[in-house]
């Protein structure tokens, strides 16, 4: 189905997802596992390569992908009024801010992915695209690469569809860079959020892993560095709200 | 400096959980694979979010009154002072005391529906199957208790629950909203749970003057004094009475007919 307009706008739908997890090795160097020493969490690393990360659970990846299903099954009702709520509305400044940074025009081929609903729409998986090499202009995705259990491969896949000179553009959840606010932010999301989960949309568990799995999520640093891994160059990113999202730009050449 | 100065600002919020480790440190969620969680669907909470539970579930279902989820979370949250109370009475009285020790659990994969239907009439079993089918409701519309700190009382609020259809039963009320709240004030009664209290005060405000009329001058009297009167109807073992004529427990229990009939959903 063609927009009326001629800026055609492929949103798309990410849900299922598949094997190894080459990228938990840098997660796992951010986050504190009790217990193990560094080389010796990298050699098990290599031992249980079908392992990974539920929020603050440890998954097999078969697993992940239900998981994450089932979640986002859950939240898709209140989906909307909750994000306005945990945010306070700011999910939309940050949205906005995203879009003005693409300045679409008519003509533009983009591609948003794990978008939920939209103009046109197609479902696929992030980390095998149903589209050719070389496709669009613009790829986008918005607080949807974190769900994604091997980011490298939808890292890769937006590098394929995206036409040499194409952009990628990532908003998503990052890391604060300031210890004050940093406190106040952890304090609100395990305190506050899972209770607003709980009160507005009877799932207490969903936001659990919502939270957690934003703490997984490697810094803007990690991020920037796994996006050149893909290929793309001109990779700069610009944190929000004092580090609370961020916004990664690339190049395809 | 910035930390210092936020822990003098948080120093009154004494109730918060300490968090000495950075953020990945942060959750009250046990592992994965369940081990430290007290008993199956427990979800541990800090003193500062089932504060903020209570508020929330008290104003959702005050605004939402179908949400009885909502419900079933303040209970739990707002119930553990008095739940002691009750595991403690029940410890005291012998029935009580059994049912704590074997944890009878009333739904219908642990009931013999086929055995209740074909008990004679006027028993308690056949009653209570009677109650379910007219009102169309199952027992296994009951939610499991989550934010309960301990096992056992726990149980005895899963069991509050579980009976409660039990007391329609006793009492005569069908499960509309009238019905309800008479059941509500009797629980409360018996119970002391501040659920129940607040279920009690402010479940009547939705309805009519005409249905709030007859509930202060007749309904609300009659379930205060029955629950005074009856002995705690959680020592009860039920599952052992299902023969018993509903007449005959009554009147053990000192639980007189309601002063109106109450319609229900024939």
């Amino acid at each position: 189905m063609a927009a009326p307009r001629n800026l055609a706008l492929w949103n798309y739908c990410g849900r299922r997802w598949s094997r190894a997890m080459r990228g938990c090795q840098q997660l796992g160097l951010r986050s504190s596992w009790p217990g193990a020493s560094l080389s010796a969490r990298l050699l098990s690393q290599e031992k249980r390569a079908t392992e990974t990360h539920f929020g603050f659970e440890t998954v097999s990846e078969e697993e992940k992908g239900g998981k994450v299903y089932q979640v986002f099954e859950s939240v898709a009702k209140k989906y909307d009024v909750m994000n306005d709520m945990m945010s306070l509305g700011i999910h939309r400044l940050w949205k906005d801010l995203l879009l003005w940074k693409m300045r679409p025009l008519p003509g533009t081929q983009l591609l948003d992915v794990a978008g939920g609903t939209g103009l046109a729409w197609v479902l696929g998986d992030a980390e095998e695209l149903p589209f050719d090499d070389d496709k669009f202009d613009i790829y986008t995705i918005a607080f949807g690469i974190r769900n994604v259990t091997h980011i490298d491969q939808a890292l890769q896949e937006a590098h394929r569809v995206l036409k040499p000179g194409g952009r990628f553009l990532c908003l998503e959840f990052s890391q604060v860079n300031n210890p004050l606010i940093s406190r106040l932010y952890d304090l609100y999301s395990f305190q506050v959020i899972p209770v607003l989960g709980e009160v507005i949309a009877g799932d207490w568990k969903s936001y659990q892993y919502l939270v957690e799995s934003i703490r997984r999520f490697p810094s803007q640093e990690e991020f920037k560095e796994m996006i050149e891994d893909a290929g793309f160059h001109k990779v700069t990113y610009e944190s929000l709200t004092s580090g609370i999202v961020a916004i990664h730009s690339a190049f395809k050449l | 400096m910035a930390t210092v100065l936020l822990r003098a600002v948080l120093r009154p919020f004494r109730w918060l959980p300490s968090h000495p480790r950075p953020a990945a440190e942060m959750p009250l969620r046990a592992r994965s694979d369940g081990v430290g969680l007290l008993y199956p669907h427990h979800i541990p909470t800090s003193p500062l979010q089932k504060a903020l539970l209570a508020a929330g579930s008290a104003a959702m279902a005050l605004y939402n009154p179908y949400r009885h989820d909502m419900v079933a979370v303040l209970g739990e949250t707002t119930g553990h002072r008095t739940l002691k109370v009750l595991r403690d009475q029940m410890r005291r009285d012998p029935e009580g005391a059994q049912i704590l020790q074997e944890r009878p659990r009333i739904s219908t994969s642990t009931l013999d529906l086929g055995k209740l239907q074909s008990l004679p009439e006027g028993s308690l079993g056949r009653e209570y199957l009677r109650f379910l089918d007219v009102n169309r409701v199952s027992p296994d519309t009951r939610a499991p208790t989550r934010f309960v700190d301990d096992e056992e009382l726990a149980y005895v609020i899963q069991r509050y629950r579980e009976v409660h259809d039990m007391l329609h039963t006793l009492l005569g009320m069908p499960t509309n909203i009238l019905g309800e709240i008479v059941v509500k004030w009797f629980e409360a009664v018996q119970t002391g749970l501040p659920m129940c209290i607040l279920g009690a005060l402010f479940g009547p405000i939705q309805l009519s003057a005409q249905s709030l009329q007859v509930l202060i001058s007749e309904l609300i009297p009659w379930a205060i004094q029955n629950g005074r009167r009856a002995p705690c109807l959680l020592n009860l073992y039920y599952e052992r009475r299902w023969e018993q004529p509903l007449r005959a427990l009554r009147e053990e229990l000192g639980l007189t007919a309601p002063p109106i009939h109450v319609q229900g959903l024939a």
